[in-house]
């Protein structure tokens, strides 16, 4: 493989964990638990942010050319780790306000006001984050400290995120597969019969959102210290119909699927769009074609195929003693067409009675 | 004299800016209350307004042409997107916030078409009308006087729509409880076509007075302003044309105001710092009672 196609790759390779992590981020939040969080690129920057300015060194470094708060330069692997964290801390009061038990679209709503004026304020605001101009030169991490070739730093690069993912889908899967996960699942299909049945369901929510914030933070340092710059225009909240067009289009609710969803809609779409020919369309088009495809994916996917294309699996559960004999006779459960998301066990029970 | 100084001549850009934002926001919250559904692609429909207006400006048409213009078209675009995309996913069984989801996707669609169409420069519209009034301690120019009478008209004509006439009543009906109003013999569908005809002239008309008092704009300028819309409805209680009203003066006022003491950019984080307070303290909003509406009207 020549120099140039290894460096593209590993570049790919880098975002498409990126994406995974940010799928799984969001897909923890809006498909196992029902929150519409319309800030999530938010969490994303703000760890990408933490990240940076906790490597970068003090601010008058570099002749001093950008301001920002905080400047230091703390050993790998804090940065990443307290990205994750800061994120995860911001999300308490921004839940706070935003998880109200709020109507689905309010909700929605209230985020993507957050998140459009948190960019406001971070582009006006020069001295935090270097205004609209953002964050660069944000060093890689170790890479002194390596003596690697630049091309050999990106496959190291390459195989630290398949780490970070690997480590990242072990306490996904552990929360999503608990008891835990089951009550989640259970906010996001029927609020209040998970509350009748004592979930707390704000606890629920306020969980989910803090977890899938703090996978939102991380990937965002993951991003920055590999692309070794962050500014506004990043972060702009249509960013995050991307990560919400990936998991709808690789299914809802399955930590899978959304894999899928982020190998299709940030990698491969977006990248085939950069190879339509300039004669055709001049670069400015390029970028709001590639708009366009995500918005008619996301159209496309809801009218024809809401589930995804690997739908959340329904979950099945041993035949309790009572029903054996109804089970014999291929009765149980009594409407096997039910989608995943279908009748509450309560209601199954109540229909039960009835016939 | 501070007040007489700043504070007052600030009082007047506010009244402009209400008058502007009082036209998005009704049109914004009229539509949301009879359909039920919040149209995130309401910011770039202003946009696309507002290039038929600069291009009938462009092609020798004068002010007023161009203001017709721009409110015809956001009427019928608004309809046609509600009969073409919006009805049909809601009848799919798409629900609250799948259509979230679809007028952003169908708004970023509209944007990015105009963005393609017209290039990412700034755009400016020559309006003219700029001879100066001095009322009160506060300037005007001839054009602001126009966007508040605009703005004073459309209000006053709504609310004798919705509190005199059938069509009114009829329209406050089927926000209340569309099921009911169906059985009662309400023909929905037209109530919530002529919902989708009112919301987009005002859509229209609030995208070009935008651009004709901040004279230069781009692809993205609706969409930006479309935050304060929301805010300004939420805060009179969504689906509430009357509560958006009051709203929209509180807010245009509060930010121009704010404006001369802060610096100019932070005017929409003061529109925000506003909608985190009511939704804190009332969530239903300042006029709104509590919904228990979760489900889409088609």
């Amino acid at each position: 493989m020549s120099h140039a196609f290894q460096f593209y790759a590993t570049t790919l390779l880098v975002y498409l964990g990126v994406d995974v992590l940010s799928v799984w981020s969001l897909n923890l939040q809006y498909g196992m638990t029902g929150i519409y969080n319309f800030a999530w690129i938010l969490f994303q920057s703000i760890g990408a942010y933490t990240a940076a300015v906790l490597t970068l060194g003090p601010s008058t470094a570099n002749t001093g050319f950008q301001h920002f708060i905080l400047g230091t330069s703390i050993p790998f692997p804090l940065p990443l780790l307290i990205a994750g964290a800061v994120a995860g801390v911001f999300s308490i009061p921004i839940g706070f306000v935003a998880l109200r038990r709020l109507r689905a679209d309010y909700e929605a709503t209230v985020m993507l006001v957050i998140s459009v004026v948190a960019t406001l304020i971070v582009s006006n605001v020069q001295g935090m984050f270097n205004g609209t101009a953002g964050l660069s030169l944000i060093p890689e991490p170790l890479y002194t400290f390596l003596h690697v070739s630049t091309l050999s730093y990106s496959w190291l690069y390459v195989l630290f995120t398949a780490v970070v993912c690997g480590i990242v889908y072990i306490f996904v899967h552990r929360v999503t597969s608990s008891p835990l996960g089951r009550a989640m699942r259970a906010v996001r299909d029927n609020e209040a019969a998970a509350e009748s049945l004592g979930k707390h369901v704000t606890s629920v929510r306020m969980f989910a959102f803090i977890f899938g914030n703090v996978i939102a933070g991380m990937s965002g340092a993951l991003l920055v210290q590999f692309i070794g710059a962050w500014s506004p225009g990043a972060w702009f909240f249509v960013e995050t119909l991307i990560i919400l067009t990936a998991i709808i289009v690789g299914g809802t609710g399955n930590n899978g699927g959304v894999i899928l969803g982020a190998l299709l809609v940030p990698i491969v779409f977006n990248e085939a769009t950069r190879y339509i020919p300039t004669s055709f369309a001049p670069a400015a088009i390029v970028d709001s074609v590639q708009w366009c495809v995500i918005g008619g994916l996301a159209l496309a996917f809801l009218w024809f195929r809401p589930q995804g294309i690997l739908p959340e699996r329904r979950r099945r559960f041993p035949v309790p003693p009572e029903y054996a004999a109804m089970a014999a006779a291929g009765r149980y459960p009594p409407h096997d067409e039910r989608g995943a998301t279908g009748t509450p066990p309560v209601a199954v029970l109540a229909s039960e009675t009835e016939s | 004299m501070l007040l007489a100084n700043v504070v007052v001549p600030s009082i007047g850009f506010g009244i402009v800016t209400a008058s502007i934002l009082a036209l998005a926001a009704v049109g914004f919250t009229l539509q949301f209350g009879v359909t039920n559904i919040l149209n995130l692609a309401f910011g770039d429909v202003m946009t696309a307004s507002a290039f038929v207006g600069y291009y009938v400006n462009q092609a020798g048409g004068d002010i007023a042409e161009s203001i017709l213009a721009a409110a015809v078209f956001g009427a019928v675009a608004s309809w046609a997107l509600n009969r073409c995309v919006f009805t049909p996913f809601v009848r799919r069984g798409t629900k609250l916030f799948g259509m979230v989801i679809v007028t952003l996707s169908v708004g970023t669609i509209v944007q990015n078409v105009l963005l393609g169409a017209f290039g990412a420069d700034f755009f400016t519209f020559q309006g003219g009308l700029s001879t100066q009034y001095h009322v009160a301690g506060m300037t005007f120019s001839t054009l602001q006087l126009v966007i508040i009478a605009i703005g004073v008209v459309a209000m006053a004509l709504l609310q004798l729509l919705l509190s005199r006439t059938k069509l009114g009543k009829a329209m406050r009906a089927t926000s209340a409880n569309p099921a009911l109003a169906r059985v009662s013999g309400i023909s929905t569908d037209r109530v919530v076509d002529v919902a989708w005809l009112l919301s987009g002239a005002m859509c229209g008309l609030a995208g070009i007075v935008l651009v004709l008092n901040t004279t230069t704009f781009e692809s993205t300028t609706g969409s930006s302003f479309l935050v304060v819309v929301i805010a300004a409805a939420m805060l009179g209680g969504v689906g509430r044309p009357a509560g958006a009203m009051v709203a929209s003066v509180v807010i245009g006022v509060a930010m121009e105001v704010a404006a001369t003491f802060i610096t100019p950019t932070f005017k929409e984080v003061i529109a925000f710092g506003v909608l985190i307070l009511v939704l804190l303290l009332r969530p239903q909003g300042l006029f709104g009672q509590a919904s228990s509406v979760r489900e889409v009207a088609a």
